[in-house]
């Protein structure tokens, strides 16, 4: 134990670092798919439409993610775990969102002169729309895309 | 007003219950920041008295809306135990790192219970600035990789 430590306390561990882990976070590790979901987490149409577009936005960067790689081979193997993490937001987006369609109706995006710079933007893009559909979903859509947009805020930040 | 009052629903004091974890969580952060500055060098020293500044005005928030409902206020500690020894730079870089993944689950907790979506703004913005904290302090802290696609959310 370091001289700086003082308990008696509980601890990070219990005071802070368990306080967010409590059952009802259970749904959210499940997604808000579940047949077994309870009345706070009945999804209206317009919340699941909304949760649908974000799929698309998503579809959208992890599409942004593959234009700047083919436009800057360098930048696609320095950004290939921040492509995957994109990745892993799509497929945890359409496992909440069964209705949405698996396909991007957009068209493939152009990279640009800059490709970097390009896809800094999309990123950030693709953030502010899923932090302002968290604001209006409830329940574990709005943790689900408020904790989307904070992964791609850290994204953003390591393309600066 | 809540956005919905239905019975088990989501209502105010689900969020509450959720805030004042959050309040604990900030006040958890706060000293542990004193701790992260204190191993610091000096050149560095300011990337930890920003982020305490940061929890301090986040803590102080939720205190006033929390009092404002005249809901439960849960105090600071007198202090708490770390989780590891803080011995270096990079020790505390780390201690950052968990200081403000702890946070991060606090606010996602707070999404998941919130019913006013004044609320889910400030929790969204703030899992936001908490991740870029996060983040600086992997890279200090020589840990990867350095972003997380789901910052607060438990593993599915």
């Amino acid at each position: 134990m370091s001289p700086l430590s003082t308990p008696p306390s509980p601890g990070f561990s219990r005071r802070t670092l368990l306080a967010a882990s409590a059952a009802g976070l259970a749904l959210l590790a499940a997604g808000c798919s579940s047949p077994s979901a309870g009345p706070a987490e009945q999804v209206t149409s317009k919340q699941a439409d909304a949760l649908a577009a974000q799929v698309a936005v998503q579809q959208t960067l992890v599409a942004a993610y593959k234009a700047a790689g083919a436009a800057d081979p360098a930048l696609a193997a320095a950004v290939a775990e921040l492509a995957s993490q994109a990745d892993a937001q799509l497929t945890r987006l359409k496992a909440a969102s069964p209705g949405s369609n698996g396909s991007s109706s957009a068209p493939p995006p152009a990279a640009g002169p800059d490709p970097k710079g390009w896809l800094r933007a999309q990123v950030a893009a693709a953030a502010d729309s899923h932090a302002a559909a968290a604001v209006d979903q409830s329940g574990a859509r709005a943790a689900l895309l408020g904790s989307i947009a904070a992964g791609l805020r850290g994204q953003d930040g390591r393309l600066a | 007003m809540a956005d919905d009052d239905a019975p088990g629903a989501l209502n105010q004091g689900t969020e509450n219950a959720a805030l004042s974890d959050a309040l604990a969580a900030e006040h958890a952060a706060v000293w542990g920041y004193g701790v992260v500055g204190g191993a610091l060098g000096e050149n560095a020293r300011s990337q930890a008295e920003d982020a305490e500044s940061a929890h301090r005005a986040v803590r102080d928030q939720v205190s006033a809306l929390l009092a404002g409902r005249k809901a439960d206020v849960v105090d600071a500690q007198g202090a708490y135990a770390l989780p590891f020894p803080v011995l270096s730079a990079v020790d505390a870089a780390a201690l950052g790192v968990v200081l403000e993944e702890g946070v991060a689950k606090a606010w996602v907790r707070v999404l998941d219970q919130a019913a006013e979506r004044s609320t889910r703004e400030l929790a969204v913005g703030t899992l936001s600035a908490t991740e870029l904290r996060a983040v600086a302090w992997r890279v200090a802290a020589g840990k990867t990789p350095v972003t997380t696609p789901f910052p607060g959310l438990p593993p599915k």
